[in-house]
């Protein structure tokens, strides 16, 4: 057979084959969501987590008698222990700043805020923790030992905030898991299914093709091609779906947990998206092979 | 052409073919008449390459079939007309593209193989059909149409089985007249029936009738025709099957055939 019959005949699948057809270029867009949001999932997921290691994790706000040269000590104390990453001294002026910028300006604020000084504002420490499955816990123990220092007037330990964002993160994740596991599971049921019903309906075409004298590769190349082209078209409209729908799905869980938004353009890379593409029609191809079984002798 | 020696073929029951030597050479039409269960379609699957006998020889173009690897066969029944007992057509596609299927495997055009497959349409059976689904059409007309995809081309070797079963007296004239033409154009022509009336009419053409009673050949094992090894038109025919070898003169036994 020619290449230009076999060509005729990928594009001109029977009716039956061209339904199974359908159906596994469907299970082609659902297993390309499910893997590509694996992937972005996990990736999220990962910069999260170390958005969350490089948050603050306790505040001690000081006594104003406290003089420079022990909020220096305790700032070094601090520096020098085990486990953490950062210890930034926030003066009063850089809290009213603070104070400032994270305000909506607005003709009703700005008026009070013109009107603070920084003397209203008590000097603090900021820690940030190395990010670790015992953040919280290590938050906790130094939160309380900081409370029993007697220039400390208060501290903001934000353990809890931090505890229910890494619980939400793993059950984020343990959900993700179950629900990529399900959707893979129900994808890969259907693409079977599509190749199964297509096998049924390439059965008598390639019964007949075997007594008019066709090879076994030629038999197969249409199924084979037809298929490719699926896994090619299901990929692309899975990374397309994937492109458009991501960005907002990621806002609003971002925004759900109160997370930092990830920065633009977190994305599957060119190179990524051509292996998917190319992973994607090379099944396909893959499964064209099995969908259509080649008799050697044919019973008469 | 085609030279079948002592072929045995075993089925689930039994033996159907015991020690079966057959000829059909090139432009000669050969009747293998018996009754139902005689052996008859499984002499001819053997035939048309599409089953593997259990023993004996299979020779066309001077190449054992038997003997092939599978990966060779296809290059074997691309020159072969086969009419299995059954039509078996593509249900989804039509009449046209049926038929054109044959020619596709020889790797004739489209253009071409679409001009050919209308011209044996309409010698066998209504030009009307090509454009119908293969699944609209009743057996016997689905008969006629696989006729016409065994003929098409036409090929080198036509095996054709009960080729007239279940269709009325036009058609069966018409199915006569055309493996006649098959026969003129140099095909070897092989059509197996278990109607006498049939067989009667395909003799009355010229053709050669021998029997088949019990899976053996009527008079004794070796009945056929001494074969002409002339060239198989297996021009595709594939260049690895080198284990086969010419038939051996001294084992091709002279006919006992029905004088025509």
């Amino acid at each position: 057979m020619t290449v230009a019959w076999i060509l005729r005949r990928a594009r001109r699948p029977s009716a039956s084959a061209r339904r199974a057809l359908w159906a596994a270029a469907g299970s082609f867009v659902v297993l390309g969501l499910v893997c590509g949001a694996t992937v972005l999932g996990l990736r999220a997921t990962r910069g999260w987590m170390s958005t969350v290691g490089r948050s603050v994790h306790v505040i001690a706000f000081l006594r104003d008698e406290m003089e420079s040269d022990q909020v220096s000590q305790l700032a070094d104390l601090l520096r020098r222990r085990p486990g953490v990453a950062r210890v930034h001294l926030v003066e009063p002026a850089e809290a009213l700043a603070r104070l400032r910028d994270a305000a909506r300006p607005s003709p009703a604020t700005d008026s009070w805020l013109n009107d603070l000084e920084p003397g209203y504002f008590p000097r603090s420490i900021e820690v940030a923790l190395a990010p670790s499955a015992d953040l919280p816990q290590r938050a906790a123990e130094l939160s309380r030992r900081l409370r029993g220092l007697a220039g400390v007037a208060q501290v903001d330990a934000m353990t809890n905030g931090v505890a229910r964002l890494a619980a939400w993160v793993r059950f984020g994740q343990r959900l993700g898991w179950a629900v990529v596991l399900a959707a893979g599971i129900a994808a890969l049921s259907f693409l079977v299914s599509a190749v199964v019903r297509g096998r049924e309906a390439r059965r008598r075409q390639a019964q007949v093709l075997v007594i008019l004298g066709e090879t076994a590769g030629n038999i197969r190349l249409p199924a084979n091609i037809a298929l490719a082209v699926a896994g090619l078209t299901g990929a692309f409209v899975a990374l397309v779906v994937l492109r458009i729908a991501w960005p907002a799905l990621l806002a609003a869980v971002e925004g759900a947990l109160g997370i930092i938004p990830m920065p633009a353009g977190l994305f599957l890379g060119f190179w990524e998206s051509a292996v998917a593409l190319l992973a994607a029609s090379t099944f396909g191809w893959v499964l064209g092979y099995l969908s259509t079984p080649v008799p050697g002798w044919v019973d008469a | 052409m085609i030279w079948l020696e002592g072929v045995s073929y075993l089925r689930a029951g039994g033996p159907a073919l015991e020690d079966v030597t057959l000829g059909v050479s090139r432009g000669e039409l050969v009747v293998v008449q018996g009754p139902t269960g005689s052996g008859k379609s499984s002499l001819l699957a053997v035939a048309a390459g599409a089953q593997a006998p259990d023993s004996g020889a299979v020779w066309i173009a001077e190449r054992n079939i038997a003997g092939l690897q599978a990966s060779s066969l296809p290059y074997v029944r691309r020159n072969i007309g086969y009419l299995p007992p059954e039509p078996l057509l593509i249900p989804d596609e039509t009449v046209l593209e049926n038929i054109m299927l044959a020619l596709a495997v020889r790797g004739e055009s489209i253009d071409s193989a679409e001009a050919d497959a209308r011209e044996t349409l309409a010698m066998v059976a209504d030009s009307a059909w090509e454009g119908r689904l293969a699944r609209s059409l009743s057996t016997g007309q689905q008969r006629l149409v696989a006729l016409a995809r065994a003929l098409v081309g036409p090929p080198s070797l036509v095996v054709v089985d009960e080729p007239a079963s279940g269709l009325g007296g036009d058609d069966r004239k018409g199915i006569a007249s055309a493996l006649v033409w098959a026969r003129d154009c140099g095909c070897a022509v092989l059509c197996a029936t278990s109607d006498p009336t049939f067989a009667q009419m395909l003799v009355d053409e010229g053709g050669r009738r021998v029997h088949l009673e019990g899976g053996r050949m009527a008079g004794g094992p070796a009945i056929g025709l001494v074969p002409t090894p002339a060239g198989f038109a297996g021009e595709n025919a594939s260049e690895d099957a080198e284990s086969a070898e010419p038939i051996p003169s001294s084992d091709r036994r002279s006919s006992g055939e029905e004088p025509s």
